[in-house]
């Protein structure tokens, strides 16, 4: 019996050893290559959201620059991880996800803003009691759960009223019906995307009141995470990327059809209903720049905001981010133009 | 099929395979109902699982989870007695059948004829009025089995429970009854009551017995078909019979019970 | 020494010698593959944040929750299984009307089927009971028909010889004789209930050994404490385990 689990043991071990032994490690660029191959992960499903990356491959903007682009779907906590392995060269997270990510040992850097000004918002009807962060003590918040970045941006902005999430009467809707049941009158708030919900609402007749964070607390949106090997050893074709997409991002704020073309052309699925998909992209676009990003260019990272984010989750209860942590270990521009 | 079983008394049945044995006992039990025909017990006909029989399977049918002593204690269980009474009752029994040391014992830590006893003492639980007893002893090997065949009579003697015996054993039933009941083979009837000439108590010298002998070749004629042969044969042999009588039977010595 | 102590003992050795096996070859990966701590954190790691997060109470109110998720949904849906499975056993008919019903329940994945009950009862605890429950169902009315449906029918003769009612053929009768069965399939369904409960929690909840794997993975990046909460669903399935077999040997004992 004992020999029995001693091989069994052994078998498993190796077993593993040679599933895994596929772990990437690092290879230096070798010179010079036809195409660099880059992995790219954007988000849990396609979304117009991504134009500027549709774009940049339909236009051949990566190719232009020697890159061989693919794109894959992931959700935030598995991209990190994945980003941080190597095994996805770039992808698009949270910002509010890379600070407790590399507070626990990811090795990742947040290396371009893409969205200069935070999605998570909440809405309330408009024509109700609540038209700012102090009217929502006791009344009724629609939430998915109680984590990620909508989590910490409503703690941010209660914190700015002086209140806690003990002040509001927090109903969780893991399907992310939260904006339905505001519609429907069962809760007095609820969290949204500043480009989706009140959008849908809106296009029904329900207008809403938007309370955003941006001049409360200024905390990272999504933007472009690369693990910090692959900086070391894909540097040029990471710069060559993060200008084919700040580029082709540009362009589609100055004309945004030119988007909704390429993300077409680019996902034929969502074709399907291009004005809806041309509001989104409308919606979205001012998202992707703040005064900061107007006045330093298009994905620069302000470090005084991520400054004070920092110290705001760090401070959040349940919060297990080190206090030794700094700036200089979350984000880096050297990929920027 | 049509015999009377007497009060205190024990008959065999005896018959080959499919002759309805087995059948026959379930009719008297009232597990089953006959389609014609009548059978009582002390004039009062016999009801649906009438407790006035106590039975007594081939295998010892004991419920194995439970022990030797809760398994005899079940009728009365089943028929609402406390578990005080019932235990004290089951104590005594077991103490019948000689088994009252393993009384704590599960059944599959018995022995095959330790379970058996067992069967029968709870068959008496109930203080039935007839215990009918179907191949009880077939499973045993042969010397348990003569054993069992004297306790049998020994529990009978103490009880006087009337008994009757399925078997197709010649000699178990010579020896226990008072009164054989042979079966024809299927379907089965009443070919013969012969009637058993041994004094009580018996012995095992009995078995070798001229009078056993005799009544052993009676049985076996019916069960062959040849009643007639049998007379016949029996003429010729009465003169050397005659004489071996007079002469006196040799010495016997029975290792059970010491010389005779 | 007893065969129960030697039993015991030797099963002690068994299990010890496994999980030996089993934690060395977890830190030669780790060593040799150069995992680094948030892909496969080496097992001193996990073994650190499993006592540090039971110490300061981390996992403590989450494992409470979906404990009480499992027991109450494993009595519901074992005791309504019994039920089933001894109609089912009892009449032909029941098992060819209900059959059809049973397979497709337990067809349909509980992975699909968690979003809608939560989305019919909530996100507090009636839902996670329900797919517990649901999820245990199938096993034990099958184990417990196919028990009573081998129960002797020599011992059914027997009880009939003496009289028993129905109810005493159940009792006395057909349910010990089962117990083996009906305890064998609760076996399974102690650990499906942990698959349960996990599978409840993540379709909506905010307290739960599911939820904190999820806070762990997603909010915290706290990769250790991931793999100390698997950890102790891990004990929580095998403690639920022994704790049927234990009651096998209590109520059947060894009467084979």
């Amino acid at each position: 019996m004992r020999f029995a689990s001693w091989v069994f043991g052994l078998l498993f071990a190796a077993a593993l050893v040679v599933g895994c032994s596929s772990a990437p490690t690092p290879t230096p660029e070798p010179t010079p290559t036809p195409l660099t191959k880059l992995t790219v992960g954007l988000g849990y499903i396609p979304s117009v959201q991504f134009a500027q990356f549709y774009r940049a491959q339909q236009q051949g903007y990566y190719r232009d620059a020697g890159l061989d682009v693919t794109f894959q779907n992931e959700i935030d906590p598995n991209l990190i991880t994945l980003v941080g392995q190597g095994a996805v060269d770039v992808g698009v997270a949270d910002g509010t996800s890379v600070i407790p990510a590399v507070g626990q040992g990811v090795p990742i850097k947040y290396a371009a803003t893409i969205y200069a000004q935070f999605p998570d918002i909440v809405i309330a009807a408009a024509n109700g009691p609540i038209k700012s962060a102090a009217d929502l003590k006791g009344h009724s918040l629609g939430i998915p759960g109680e984590y990620g970045s909508s989590w910490i941006m409503l703690q941010a902005l209660l914190a700015s009223a002086g209140l806690t999430a003990n002040d509001v009467d927090i109903r969780d809707y893991p399907d992310f019906g939260q904006a339905v049941a505001l519609q429907q009158g069962q809760v007095d708030s609820a969290t949204a995307f500043r480009n989706n919900e009140p959008l849908q609402l809106a296009q029904q007749g329900f207008a809403t009141t938007q309370l955003t964070i941006d001049q409360i607390t200024p905390l990272p949106g999504p933007g472009l995470i690369v693990g910090t090997a692959t900086l070391t050893t894909k540097r040029d074709a990471l710069t060559a990327f993060v200008t084919a997409t700040l580029r082709a991002m540009d362009e589609i704020v100055a004309n945004p059809q030119l988007g909704l073309d390429d993300t077409i052309a680019q996902v034929p699925d969502l074709g399907s209903n291009r004005d809806s998909q041309l509001a989104v992209l409308q919606a979205t676009i001012p998202m992707w720049s703040s005064p900061y990003t107007q006045l330093h260019g298009s994905g620069a990272i302000d470090q005084d905001a991520w400054t004070k984010s920092l110290d705001f989750m760090r401070g959040l209860p349940g919060s297990n981010i080190p206090s030794s942590l700094a700036v200089d270990q979350l984000v880096t521009e050297e990929l920027l133009p | 099929m049509s015999f009377a079983v007497p009060e205190h008394g024990i008959s065999a049945v005896l018959g080959p395979n499919g002759s309805g044995k087995s059948t026959l006992l379930r009719l008297i039990s009232g597990l089953l109902e006959p389609d014609s025909g009548r059978i009582t017990i002390e004039d009062q006909p016999v009801g649906t699982a009438d407790q006035r029989v106590g039975l007594v399977f081939q295998e010892p049918r004991l419920l194995p989870w439970r022990t030797a002593l809760d398994n005899v204690a079940f009728p009365l269980e089943l028929a609402g007695v406390g578990a005080a009474e019932r235990r004290e009752r089951a104590r005594s029994l077991l103490e019948l059948v000689g088994v009252s040391g393993f009384a704590d014992a599960r059944p599959h830590q018995l022995s095959g004829g330790m379970r058996q006893r067992v069967a029968i003492a709870r068959a008496l639980a109930r203080d039935p009025q007839i215990l009918l007893l179907d191949e009880p002893f077939s499973a045993l090997d042969a010397l348990t089995r003569e054993r069992f065949n004297a306790e049998l009579l020994d529990l009978w003697q103490r009880t006087g429970t009337t008994i009757l015996l399925v078997t197709h054993s010649l000699a178990e039933a010579v020896f226990i009854a008072d009164e054989v009941v042979v079966l024809s083979k299927s379907p089965g009837r009443v070919v013969a009551r012969v009637p058993v000439p041994l004094g009580r108590p018996r012995t095992q010298q009995m078995l070798e017995s001229q009078a056993f002998a005799r009544t052993a070749s009676v049985l076996r004629a019916h069960l062959a078909g040849t009643p007639a042969e049998l007379a016949a044969e029996e003429a010729r042999a009465a003169p050397v019979r005659d004489v071996l009588e007079t002469a006196g039977a040799p010495a016997f010595f029975d290792p059970f019970r010491g010389a005779s | 020494m007893s065969s129960t102590r030697h039993a015991w003992r030797s099963t002690l050795l068994s299990v010890g010698s496994a999980a030996v096996v089993f934690v060395v070859a977890w830190k030669l990966i780790v060593v040799i593959a150069n995992y680094p701590p948030f892909i496969l954190p080496a097992p001193e790691v996990v073994a650190q944040r499993f006592v540090s997060a039971w110490a300061d109470g981390t996992i403590a109110p989450h494992a409470l929750a979906t404990i009480q998720e499992i027991v109450i949904g494993f009595v519901v849906g074992a005791g309504l299984a019994v039920v089933v499975g001894y109609l089912l056993a009892r009449s032909p008919l029941a098992e060819r009307l209900l059959s059809p019903y049973l397979v497709a329940a337990q067809a349909t994945p509980i992975l699909a089927l968690a979003p809608l009950l939560v989305l019919w009862l909530g996100t507090g605890l009636a839902p996670k009971v329900v797919i517990c429950a649901l999820i245990v169902f199938f096993p034990v009315a099958v184990s417990t028909m196919v028990g009573i449906r081998s129960v002797d029918r020599r011992l059914l003769e027997l009880g009939r010889s003496m009289r028993a009612t129905r109810w005493q053929v159940f009792r006395f009768l057909e349910l010990p004789a089962a117990m083996p069965q009906i305890l064998g399939g609760m076996r399974v369904g102690a650990t499906l209930a942990v698959i349960g409960a996990i599978v409840g929690e993540w379709a909506g909840a905010d307290k739960g050994l599911g939820v904190l794997i999820n806070l762990a993975r997603g909010s915290l990046f706290d990769f250790p404490l991931m793999y100390a909460t698997l950890l102790t669903i891990a004990l929580i399935a095998i403690v639920l385990y022994l704790l049927v077999v234990l009651a096998e040997r209590v109520l059947v004992g060894s009467w084979r």
